[in-house]
């Protein structure tokens, strides 16, 4: 049951080599080449982690949604281990830019959370990838993957929503700074200790999807191997 | 002198990363697990198998 490809390590060296570098690159931008910002002050360095989980936190959500799509149509288990995984790493990274959100809001609006619509629809983005997680071992085994793809698609279709929140309606959080409008924008050293941290950060996430998605074979083999030795037992005890 | 957010700073990014490398080592740990009940399943499996053939 254990294939070949499953004893070798799940994260190829030359990408764990890569995404460790790129983090203590990172890490070196953030905190002495760039600048303080004006405004702000110190706080705001928040913003080149709290971005970053945020492209990764989407960026997951698609893969997760194309995986479910692929396994609807192809019906075959290794999408849907993809899947699994994928939508996983949307609440971890969900949960860093929201948890990241609030610490950051804390001093500079004086309130952890508010209602508005681009934290409400982070908010229902996390509680539907909760629901995925809480659903998927409650489900009939035979039915599992396809009512975890359907919700999986669901929460998929809430991305460009929680994208275009503040861009359609008047909110607390600020507007976009990308590609926002006549007044966006951001200074070039920002610019580049963003881009390079969303850089790093698709780097962890594409590492932590390999890991899982080993796991999520792997489960799948041990219930296989489970259901085989019961049907076994079974047929002896008969 | 002291940026009075630096407390902020320093739990967000501590929040951060314990978030990431936390998930990371509990799948990590669930691999490992995972690992040994298939060997484990395997083997049962054989046997059965054996005893099955007797």
């Amino acid at each position: 049951m254990l294939r070949e490809f499953d004893e070798k390590p799940a994260i190829p060296l030359w990408l764990l080599a890569a995404a460790a570098v790129a983090m203590m690159v990172h890490l070196y931008l953030i905190f002495i080449w760039v600048p303080t910002e004006a405004t702000m002050g110190i706080v705001q360095r928040l913003f080149y982690f709290h971005v970053p989980a945020a492209v990764a936190q989407f960026t997951a959500c698609f893969v997760g949604g194309i995986a479910a799509i692929l396994y609807l149509v192809k019906r075959d288990p290794r999408y849907d281990d993809l899947s699994l995984a994928a939508n996983e790493t949307v609440l971890v990274f969900g949960l860093v830019n929201v948890c990241l959100g609030m610490l950051w809001a804390k001093p500079i609006w004086g309130i952890w959370w508010t209602w508005d619509p681009r934290l409400t629809s982070s908010f229902l983005l996390l509680f539907l990838y909760g629901a995925y997680l809480v659903l998927r071992p409650a489900a009939p085994v035979e039915h599992r993957g396809m009512i975890c793809a359907v919700v999986c698609i669901l929460g998929m279709a809430d991305v460009p929503l929680v994208y275009l929140s503040n861009r359609l309606f008047r909110t607390q959080h600020p507007a976009p700074v990308l590609g926002g409008g006549p007044d966006s924008g951001l200074a070039p050293p920002i610019a580049i200790t963003l881009f390079f941290g969303m850089f790093t950060m698709m780097l962890l996430w594409v590492c932590i999807l390999l890991v899982r998605r080993r796991v999520a074979r792997l489960e799948r083999a041990a219930e296989d191997l489970t259901r085989r030795v019961h049907e076994l037992e079974d047929v002896r005890s008969f | 002198m002291v940026d009075p957010n630096l407390s902020w700073l320093f739990w967000g990014y501590a929040v951060g990363w314990l978030l990431i490398f936390g998930y990371l080592f509990s799948i990590a740990q669930k691999e490992r697990t995972l690992r040994k009940k298939v060997s484990e399943l395997q083997d049962a499996l054989e046997d059965r198998w054996k005893q099955k053939k007797a």
